[in-house]
């Protein structure tokens, strides 16, 4: 609105002998962002109808919103708790009451020893006939089921406040060194060089060494060690750009350095950002498994989908029901975000509308 | 047909031979294995030369063809060996791996017995001071130089210099007690005044500075198996790091082997004294650390033996190849005494031992056939002056430790009481590893439901760290393991005196001190038999006081493919021995 | 371009010794020490300290070490291998290590390359789900289990390669353990190929260079592909350093001798010298490759080219 009076002034004045002022940056915060105040009206319901369209995206979110409830409430669904050990009840196969009837998740499992193969029902071996363990129990007496979800929702907060922190962080770290260029650029890539050129284990083990073991330990681990990635994504995309003329544009306005950084490139390569961050995700779940692999995961009795697989594999060519719930859920999880990612990215980016 | 037989009932007394150094059986035909057992260790026991089982098997390998000498024995290891140099060396994978081509002055028999080897004999003074070994003039080393006393002098002064630094060279002065060997640790002597001297070339002379009963015994330990000067000088610092840079006086030659390998292979020594009695072509190692993949090869015959998994058990329990073998750790809680004022309180420390469910732990988590233990000396590695195991009663302190819920709910009670609060904290530190994290989520779980008001925090470390923070004091709880270096109650017992390094809690009785220093530098030394009624005495004082909580005796679950017989397993020092063992196609 | 290069390789080397140096407080600060036994008693250890000269202070110690290492010695290991120059670990492992990650990055590459282009080219129709899926695959089973999946099927059941690493017949025990690594690369690859495609060719040029008449396998691979690239060099470069320094869990699984394991075992013990050359030579692949991608910007996208002519 500002805009079109200005322009009319302009035109105005036919008869007009320029000043020193004249030449000088407007730096009228109101005025840069015009294009930007045009573009946005109705964006985001713009975005939000492209999403929509979406099936794939769709259902994507959907699979994540069902996740994230059982990850709430899963754990309370039946009488069991993640930490309670019933030492009598251990590697029970699943069993659930409505299924029992048709030979499937009947409790009973085939395993395959070194004299043969034999069929056994703990069930009915120990005479607990009204006991379900959904998703089987593990090696402790303790009900998958609990131990999935509960899982999960450690996995979950995990993993989305290291790709949060990660973005935040990375992405202003690359497009800041990527934008400026030269000596800044220069120094920041050494001081990444130096971070990232050290193993990530060897400063993983030492921080969990140093700090006390838990899930802020872990977050703040994978936040020192996955930042990276993003940053060099964002700063490839930023030097992408930078010389293109709509950031030229914008600086002959007069536009300042974090103006532009953040309100006009930024909006331009969500889409990689997103994708990073969907993949940060995956990449987080795998560290915090990795860690419980080495053995300095999140502390026992409590589990991740990291830890639960890491627990499974042990028992993988004798009891292999252990290790698919978690890994089931976390490739959900991973499909899901993955679905969400490509229906943001696509929504986002007005210029997939004709594809 | 008859031959066929005889093989058989060879093959079965071999493997019942096995069970009897493991840990019992677990089936129910454990009296009958017990009884056949008995009767091969009699007749090992009239027949000094070699066990039954070899000569009896060489017999059983001649009937079914000569295939037996020409085949390898394929081991699986668990880790990685770290150092082939005996002085240098610590873990028992090392230990076995040196063993395999190198004798020391003496070797274990079957039994775990000291038996001579390089040794042709050897004389003890009356004051029991002074050990004489005569040195078999057979013996050599691979490059054909003859062992001498002076490869003994040589190694063992090699273990106790500073600048060696050798890990174990505590074996020569504060267990093995030679002659100024703890002053030239320090420093204040130097290695040339050990008291091991070399008469001549066949000639050791030790000189001790109190008799020790067990000192025979630790001649079989690797830190004292000899080093050839000449041939050490010429490697320069690569000595025991490749095949070129080893020397062999053993059973086998290693002709393939990298530092920290996964896989390397020896050969049968052509030269060894005794390789007329040696079956095996070779030995063939494979370090395996995945579990399932190591059943796996396994089963397809790409080993003869290895180690099973807890969670694997299952799979293999019903199969006559699978074994337990003791392997001599005793693991233990032990609580900080001296630092954490709430389990300073006695009632405290007897909840919390009573309150352990140690049946639970062995046979529901553990499942190798460890033994649950309820002695602060585990069982089956020490044998009295009558032959029988020190612990082999366990209900010796039963009423201080065994399983009772509303006892150990009393306790707590009483505990809690004193101290005047109702609810407490403790933290546990743990190993990193899988079976110590096992065993403490259920050792949390059992606290904290028999005993109201306590939560357990499970402290995760790497083993490294875990051993510094117990050995710093800064721990409330700890759950940690100890090996015998030798075959006698002793290096169990010796920790818990007042400012040992071992003595995590930092629990100090006078009575308790006095008892040891009686058992081994006192009047005892020399009556085996008082020492022994004595040593039980201590640990009684140690139960009694709960000052630690003993969990069980560690066992492997192994497998052994049954065309194998005559390994032998030990739970002090050298865990497996092959030089008599015989594989069969 | 050879100006430039030249001094990118000299800041590398100061990187390199800033990482070093690094490296050698991060040691002090690791709690631990590398000779912890329960059967050490502390005038032993003060020993052992002295022997290797670790009672010194860091200074010392990393001006020594430094030395030492321009030598071409880079110490000698405290446990895990005893008294082991580490140079001598380092010769025989390394090599596998590279092998067995190369083959990987080889087969994750070309196989990611490929599924997300078709998955890109058929965009929204079956191949692209099935793209998808596959690569959601790839990034959310670990490893491991792959490892052992394949090891039990490929091995064990039907005894097409070897379940272990055999010195003897490297290449056809790298199969399985190169498979399994590469997984997860081929699926990164696939979907950053993937979304980086559609973004190419949905922008201007692209539709410029369509009208222009070029087409097929040339619009595709000079146009679109070499505009993708950047994105995506970005992301495998370090992947391929990981991959070539040895990964733990593959190589635990197939018992290879690799660096992944030392390294792995070294932290664990406090091995500090074994810990320290690994990650010095994982620091130095990381920083080579990371400045091989950086001039290989320059020569796929003539943009970052002049922009550094600029910049410097």
């Amino acid at each position: 609105m500002s805009g079109k009076n200005a322009a009319a002034t302009v035109n105005g004045t036919v008869s007009y002998t320029p000043v020193d002022a004249d030449f000088k940056w407007k730096n009228n915060a109101k005025e840069i962002g015009i294009d930007e105040n045009f573009a946005s009206q109705g964006f985001w319901k713009d975005v939000f109808v492209r999403y929509f369209k979406k099936v794939s995206a769709v259902i994507g979110l959907a699979l994540i919103v069902v996740i994230t409830v059982f990850a709430i409430i899963g754990p309370q669904m039946n009488e069991f708790s993640y930490s309670t050990q019933y030492l009598d009840q251990k590697n029970f196969a699943p069993r659930i009451a409505a299924l029992e009837r048709f030979g499937i998740f009947d409790g009973s499992e085939s395993m395959k020893t070194t004299t043969g193969s034999m069929k056994i029902n703990y069930y009915e071996e120990k005479g607990l006939n009204d006991l379900y363990y959904w998703f089987g129990s593990d090696n402790f007496g303790r009900d998958i089921w609990t131990r999935t979800w509960s899982g999960a929702r450690v996995s979950l907060i995990i993993a989305v406040a290291a790709a949060l922190i990660d973005m935040i962080i990375g992405m202003s770290y690359g497009l800041i060194s990527g934008y400026f260029g030269g000596k800044t650029d220069m120094i920041m890539q050494r001081i990444l060089e130096i971070a990232n050129g050290i193993p990530r284990l060897v400063i993983v083990t030492l921080l969990l060494l140093v700090l006390e073991p838990g899930m802020l330990t872990i977050i703040f681990a994978l936040m020192l060690t996955e930042w990276v990635g993003m940053s060099r994504i964002a700063r490839a995309e930023m030097l992408k750009l930078k010389e293109q003329e709509f950031v030229l544009a914008s600086r002959t306005l007069g536009a300042g350095s974090f103006f532009i950084i953040f309100k006009e490139v930024l909006p331009n390569i969500i889409g990689p950002i997103i994708t990073q961050v969907m993949f940060s995700i995956p990449t987080a779940i795998f560290t915090e498994a990795f860690l419980s692999f080495v053995g300095l995961g999140i502390p026992v009795p409590q589990c991740s989908l990291g830890s639960l697989i890491s627990e499974g594999f042990n028992s993988f060519t004798t009891h292999p029901y252990q290790i698919i719930p978690p890994i089931v859920v976390m490739a959900l999880l991973m499909l899901s975000f993955n679905l969400v990612a490509d229906g943001l990215r696509e929504a986002l980016d007005p210029k997939f509308k004709e594809m | 047909m008859k031959k066929a037989k005889a093989v058989v009932a060879v093959l079965m007394a071999s493997t019942m031979m096995l069970s009897m150094t493991g840990c019992g059986n677990s089936g129910a035909d454990s009296g009958n294995a017990g009884t056949a057992a008995d009767n091969a260790a009699d007749t090992s026991a009239a027949d000094n030369t070699a066990s039954a089982d070899t000569s009896a098997q060489a017999d059983g390998a001649e009937a079914s063809g000569a295939t037996a000498s020409s085949s390898d024995l394929n081991i699986m290891l668990e880790t990685p060996v770290e150092s082939l140099d005996p002085q240098q060396a610590t873990d028992g994978t090392s230990f076995e791996v040196i063993a395999d081509f190198t004798d020391g002055l003496m070797q274990m028999d079957a039994d775990g017995q000291a038996v001579e080897a390089i040794a042709e004999s050897y004389d003890v003074s009356e004051d029991g001071l002074t050990y004489t070994f005569h040195i078999r003039s057979d013996a050599v080393w691979s490059n054909g130089a003859p062992v001498t006393a002076n490869d003994f002098v040589f190694a063992w002064q090699r273990a106790v210099d500073p600048a060696v630094a050798s890990e174990y060279a505590y074996m020569l002065s504060d267990i093995g007690q030679i002659k100024n060997a703890a002053e030239i640790i320090a420093g204040e002597m130097d290695k040339s005044e050990l008291g091991a001297t070399a008469v001549d070339d066949s000639t050791l002379q030790v000189e001790l500075n109190v008799p020790v009963s067990y000192f025979l015994s630790l001649m079989y330990f690797p830190t004292f198996y000899p080093v050839n000067e000449e041939f050490f000088n010429s490697c320069a610092d690569t000595f025991a790091t490749s095949p070129d840079t080893l020397l062999s006086n053993g059973a086998f030659i290693m002709d393939s082997y990298e530092p920290a390998t996964t896989t390397f292979h020896l050969t049968k020594n052509a030269d060894y004294y005794n390789a007329d009695s040696v079956q095996l072509a070779g030995l063939n190692y494979q370090v395996i650390q995945d579990s399932q993949q190591a059943l796996m090869s396994y089963q397809t015959g790409a080993l003869d033996t290895t180690l099973v998994n807890g969670e694997q058990v299952d799979q293999v329990k019903d199969d006559p190849e699978f074994l337990t073998i003791g392997a001599g750790y005793l693991w233990y809680v032990s609580p900080n005494i001296a630092a954490v004022p709430e389990l300073a309180n006695l009632n405290v420390r007897m909840a919390l031992t009573t309150a352990i469910n140690r049946e639970a732990i062995t046979n529901d988590v553990l499942k190798d056939g460890s033994l649950p233990t309820y002695t602060a000396v585990p069982m089956q590695f020490a044998a009295g002056p009558d032959g029988s195991d020190y612990s082999a009663d366990q209900s010796r302190y039963s009423d201080v430790c065994v399983y009772d819920a509303a006892k150990a709910a009393e306790y707590w009670s009483a505990g809690l009481e004193e101290l005047g609060v109702s609810e407490l904290t403790v933290d546990i530190v743990v190993d990193a590893d899988d079976a110590p994290q096992k065993v403490a989520q259920v050792l949390k779980e059992q606290w904290e439901t028999t005993l109201p008001g306590l939560t357990v925090n499970l402290v995760v470390e790497p083993k490294k760290q875990r051993v510094e923070d117990m050995q710093s004091g800064n721990f409330q709880l700890g759950l940690t393991r100890w090996g015998p270096d030798y075959a006698d109650p002793m290096t169990y017992l010796g920790m818990w005196i007042t400012d040992n390094s071992n003595n995590y809690g930092l629990w100090s009785n006078a009575d308790y001190d006095a008892i040891i220093d009686e058992c081994t530098t006192g009047d005892l030394c020399t009556d085996a038999e008082g020492r022994w009624a004595r040593l039980y005495d201590a640990e009684k004082i140690v139960m009694d006081e709960a000052v630690i909580f003993p969990l069980y005796t560690q066992c492997n679950a192994e497998m052994l493919s049954s065309k194998v017989t005559g390994i032998e397993f030990h739970p002090v020092a050298l865990n497996r021995v092959y030089k008599n063992a015989v594989k069969t196609e | 371009m050879g100006k430039y290069t030249l001094k990118r390789v000299i800041t590398a080397l100061f990187t390199l010794l800033a990482i070093l140096l690094v490296l050698f407080i991060l040691m002090q600060l690791m709690p631990g020490s590398p000779f912890n036994d329960e059967k050490l008693n502390a005038d032993q250890r003060a020993a052992l300290y002295t022997k290797y000269g670790l009672d010194q202070p860091v200074t010392v110690q990393f001006f020594k070490y430094v030395g030492n290492m321009l030598r071409g010695d880079l110490g000698v290991s405290y446990n895990i291998s005893k008294n082991t120059p580490i140079s001598q670990l380092i010769k025989t492992r390394l090599p596998i290590s590279i092998s067995i990650g190369g083959y990987a990055v080889l087969i994750g590459a070309v196989l990611g390359l490929l599924l997300g282009l078709v998955a890109a080219l058929k965009h929204n129709t079956i191949w692209d789900s099935l793209a998808t899926v596959i690569s959601v695959i790839g990034v959310s089973v670990p490893s491991y289990v792959f490892a052992l999946a394949l090891s039990y099927n490929f091995g064990f059941k039907l005894g097409w390669f070897p379940m272990l690493f055999s010195p003897n017949d490297i290449f056809k025990s790298s199969v399985l353990p190169s498979i399994s690594l590469s997984m997860f690369t081929m699926a990164s690859i696939a979907r950053f190929t993937r979304s980086e495609m559609l973004e190419v060719l949905g922008s201007d040029y692209m539709l410029l260079a369509e009208s222009k008449g070029i087409s097929g396998f040339a619009l595709i691979f000079r146009h679109a592909l070499r505009n993708a690239l950047i994105p995506i060099i970005t992301v495998l470069a370090p992947l391929i350093v990981d991959l070539m320094t040895g990964s733990l869990v593959v190589e635990k699984i197939f018992a290879i001798p690799g660096v992944g394991s030392l390294l792995v075992n070294a932290i664990q013990s406090n091995d500090y010298n074994v810990v320290i050359s690994l990650s010095f030579i994982y620091s130095a692949m990381y920083i080579i490759i990371m400045l091989v991608v950086d001039i290989l910007y320059g020569i796929i996208d003539p943009r970052i080219r002049l922009a550094k002519k600029g910049g410097d």
